[in-house]
């Protein structure tokens, strides 16, 4: 094996040749800065050390890993190992491709998935000090540890809704949905992973160096005075934008050039159309934040006065660039999570989707008018005054498209003979969930409500609503159902249900009170509060408690079923879509012979007829090339 | 096996009931805590219309949801379909229909009370606001500053705010007013308090670890009231 050729661990490519590379690139960049401050007197901050020292740790993590050594080779003019490459793809049952640069779709798929639920209960962590906070009038922790675990919480959170249901769900399953053997670019797509360990442990550790106030948001004048770790986090993020952009391209590619012979676009599962709106809307809109983000950052290190009103510059400028990516950034969440829950629906329901064809027009349209609805988050900022009619009215409109989950959820149903396993109970609670969030936002979508109410706890009970009802109700939804085809194990349905009740139920007594608090005017990013409003508080802290203890839930049985659970059937909810026509696990190349795709994936009460032929041998009639 | 029309109307009927019975009960709330001005009334007045529409569309997706999930419940040991039917013409299109209707009507009527709220520029009182690390200080026509705020009742009060550093955000709840402060622009507002009182106000803006405490209070007075408490405040030249 080529692999072996370097005896030393420290000279393979891999997780402890990235750590010392990580180290050695921290200590290059900050040293040669260090260096030139010392002889030529630059007058460098410690935000120049940290800058720099970040962008040496990240390459040199990268370049631990191994993710350039197929195209530095390349590139330098030699052939790329044919064995090596091969290696690199990982073997099935090893455990230790998932801590390597490996380039099989389902490996990364698991990567992201595991990383989204690590940093999920980090987050949880945030939210948790924020709770202990306010469960009680008056200050505990203090003003500025509230703050840093709010904006941690918040950054973190964000992280995770944007790449969980893509990065997880979506790399393990687009490809052999749309009947293809890996991503279109799979070492881009092991890269996109690997991009992200440097600046998630960034955010993680941003308390050490002093943490941040301004929240995700990042508001100029506020984050430029702010300390070390608010350039940490915008750094961070900046970072995990080139990661999302990256992995988009791979998607979108892998969606329009890889699919099987006749699955034809409208042939398509909704998930994967779900994902390609997610992906369009993250290759458009992320380099916006990504150069916004940057300008502070040059507004901070390097002098620039783009957000300094005091030198010219416009501070509203950033909350418009922001948003600009930020709300379709919402739609980046909310979709994959739409997609996953409308996936399911038929295959509980035992009916074909209702509506397809419009569900998939109005994932196209939520996608198209996400761009123009960014400045409701701005009504009381002091924008021009008649741009609040338009966006009002994009805002109001935007809920049509929106409004056909339900159709098509409910369409679904109606006449079913609905079977309430796990991931079916999640798309109930889904349902649930993003009603409230979808109702509640009218209400700040129309300029008179949204006066009383932004910047409130009524908004942070809405987007929990909306982001939790979709992204993580779609995330547990779609976790328990594809959970046998990832890992060929079964979980305990009894200790799925009683997760399932045990968090629904909390979440919707943490955040429904919220509403009542911010119609009574508590704010949002706020430590304390007046005292006639603690004993709602204190109600929603011990909630909130119970919201982690049932994801503590969640973890226990997914791994207890992962390591031994009873081995899963290859089609245990019996579904239509290609996945469910491999092996559970998959195969390394997902199919030995690739399958021609007769009908749509939603054939369920029509007489039985093999519109998808299996995965190994091709169904009779279909001859596969 | 009931057919299809027979549960629609079942369900229509129920759906029907609960959207009446909570309209109805909805209708007669009042939502803010505090209501003193006539910009307050028109935002309590959109919330209450906003939730009295909602509730037929809630009860839609709750009625189809639960009855769904109590009547075509899968029976133990059925392991069939449902009938295959991929979508609905005159369904899907009376859906987008109504939801067009429904979110073009909920706009016009915003942008009425926007207009109600912000679209007369004309004002009987003018005050200059000016937030900073954190607090707020107000400056009155006859140059007099304070950092609590007083208006006059029945009058049309313009507020022109600014910031000295970072991004603020004027709140006064009972009045139906918040407004950013920004650096480096003067942004506006206006209000017509109709209740005199004292009332409590904050920023709604996070500008730094100092927020939490960046409260004020603001009183609605009497002409005469409020020219005694001015005369008794002293005076600076006037900010700009």
């Amino acid at each position: 094996m080529s692999l072996d050729r370097r005896s030393s661990p420290l000279l393979r490519p891999g997780l402890l040749r990235a750590v010392v590379g990580a180290a050695l690139g921290a200590a290059i960049g900050a040293g040669v800065l260090m260096l030139a401050n010392a002889t030529i007197k630059l007058n460098a901050q410690p935000g120049h050390l940290l800058g720099l020292g970040y962008i040496g740790a990240f390459f040199g993590f990268l370049l631990g890993i191994g993710a350039f050594r197929f195209w530095l080779t390349w590139a330098s003019g030699r052939q790329v190992d044919e064995a090596e490459e091969h290696a690199a793809h990982g073997t099935a049952g090893d455990w230790t491709r998932y801590l390597r640069f490996t380039t099989d779709h389902k490996v990364i798929g698991v990567q992201y998935l595991v990383t989204a639920f690590v940093m999920f209960m980090a987050a949880g962590i945030g939210a948790m000090f924020m709770r202990l906070e306010l469960a009680q009038p008056g200050l505990l922790i203090g003003k500025e540890a509230y703050n840093t675990a709010m904006s941690t919480h918040g950054a973190m959170m964000i992280t995770v809704a944007l790449i969980s249901i893509i990065g997880g769900l979506g790399n393990y399953l687009v490809p052999i949905m749309v009947g293809a053997r890996d991503m279109a670019f799979p070492k881009a797509n092991a890269l996109s992973y690997w991009m992200l360990p440097i600046p998630v442990l960034m955010v993680a550790i941003n308390p050490l160096l002093g943490g941040f106030d301004t929240g995700w948001t990042a508001y100029p004048p506020l984050s430029q005075q702010a300390n070390l770790g608010q350039q940490a986090y915008l750094m961070a993020f900046v970072t995990v934008g080139f990661s999302s952009i990256l992995s988009s391209i791979n998607f979108l590619t892998t969606v329009f050039r890889m699919r099987a012979p006749g699955m034809t676009l409208m042939r398509m599962p909704i998930f994967v159309w779900a994902l390609t709106v997610t992906a369009t809307l993250g290759l458009i809109a992320t380099s916006v934040v990504a150069g916004a983000f940057t300008m502070v950052l040059f507004d901070r290190l390097i002098g620039t006065s783009f957000f300094r009103a005091t030198r010219g510059g416009d501070v509203i400028l950033f909350q418009h660039l922001f948003w600009f990516y930020s709300h379709p950034a919402v739609y980046i969440m909310a979709v994959p999570g739409l997609g996953a829950v409308l996936e399911i629906v038929p295959v509980f329901a035992r009916k074909p989707l209702f509506a397809y064809p419009i569900a998939v027009l109005a994932f196209i349209m939520i996608g198209v008018m996400s761009f123009m609805v960014w400045a409701h988050h701005m009504f009381v900022s002091g924008m021009a005054e008649y741009f609040h009619i338009p966006i009002m009215l994009t805002t109001e409109l935007i809920s049509v498209p929106t409004g056909v989950v339900f159709l098509a959820a409910i369409g679904t149903i109606w006449m079913g003979r609905i079977r309430f396993r796990v991931p079916m109970l999640w798309v109930f609670g889904f349902l649930w969930a993003f009603l409230v969030g979808g109702i509640t936002g009218v209400y700040l979508a129309d300029v008179p409500t949204d006066i009383a109410l932004s910047d409130t706890f009524f908004v942070v009970a809405h987007f929990h609503y909306t982001i939790i009802g979709s992204t993580i109700f779609g995330l547990f939804a779609g976790t328990y159902y594809w959970f046998p085809k990832i890992t060929g194990r079964m979980y305990d349905e009894r200790l799925g249900r009683i997760q399932f009740w045990w968090f629904a139920i909390a979440f919707n007594l943490t955040f429904l009170p919220m509403f009542w608090l911010g119609i009574e005017g508590m704010r949002r990013r706020v430590a304390d509060y007046p005292a006639e409003l603690g004993g709602v508080n204190l109600f929603v802290s011990v909630m909130a408690v119970n919201i982690a203890l049932s994801v503590g839930l969640f973890v226990y049985l997914m791994v207890r079923a992962w390591m031994r659970g009873p081995r899963a059937e290859a089609n245990p909810w019996e579904a239509q879509t290609l996945e469910w026509q491999c092996t559970s696990p998959p195969p390394v190349e997902n199919f030995e012979h690739i399958p021609v795709v007769t009908g749509t994936p939603y054939q369920y009460g029509s007489p039985p007829m093999a519109a998808i032929p299996p995965s190994t041998a091709p169904a009779p009639g279909h001859p596969a090339p | 096996m009931m057919s299809q029309r027979r549960h629609l109307l079942i369900a229509g009927l129920i759906w029907a009931v609960l959207s009446i019975v909570s309209m109805v009960l909805m209708a007669g709330i009042q939502v803010l805590p505090e209501i003193a001005s006539k910009e307050a009334v028109v935002e309590d007045r959109t919330f209450v219309l906003l939730t009295v529409v909602s509730m037929p569309v809630l009860w839609f997706v709750v009625v189809g949801m639960a009855y769904s999930a109590i009547r075509f419940r899968s029976r133990p040991g059925d392991d069939g379909d449902g009938p295959p039917m991929h979508g609905h013409v005159g369904v899907q299109t009376a859906w987008l229909l109504v939801t067009l209707v429904m979110v073009l009507g909920l706009f016009a009527y915003g942008a009425v009370g926007l207009v109600e709220i912000r679209g007369t520029q004309q004002a009987d009182y003018e005050v200059h606001v000016k937030g900073q690390q954190w607090e707020w200080h107000f400056t009155y026509p006859n140059g007099a500053t304070s950092t609590e705020l007083h208006v006059p009742v029945d009058q049309r009060v313009h507020l022109l705010i600014e910031s000295e550093d970072v991004i603020h955000s004027l709140w006064l709840p009972a009045l139906g007013v918040k407004q950013d402060a920004v650096p480096g622009r003067v942004t506006e507002a206006y209000t017509t308090p109709t209740v005199t009182g004292t009332y409590g106000g904050r920023c709604a803006e996070l500008c730094g670890f100092g927020h939490t405490d960046m409260t004020l209070t603001f009183v609605v007075s009497d002409q005469p009231d409020l020219q005694a408490w001015l005369d008794h405040l002293p005076k600076e030249p006037p900010s700009q």
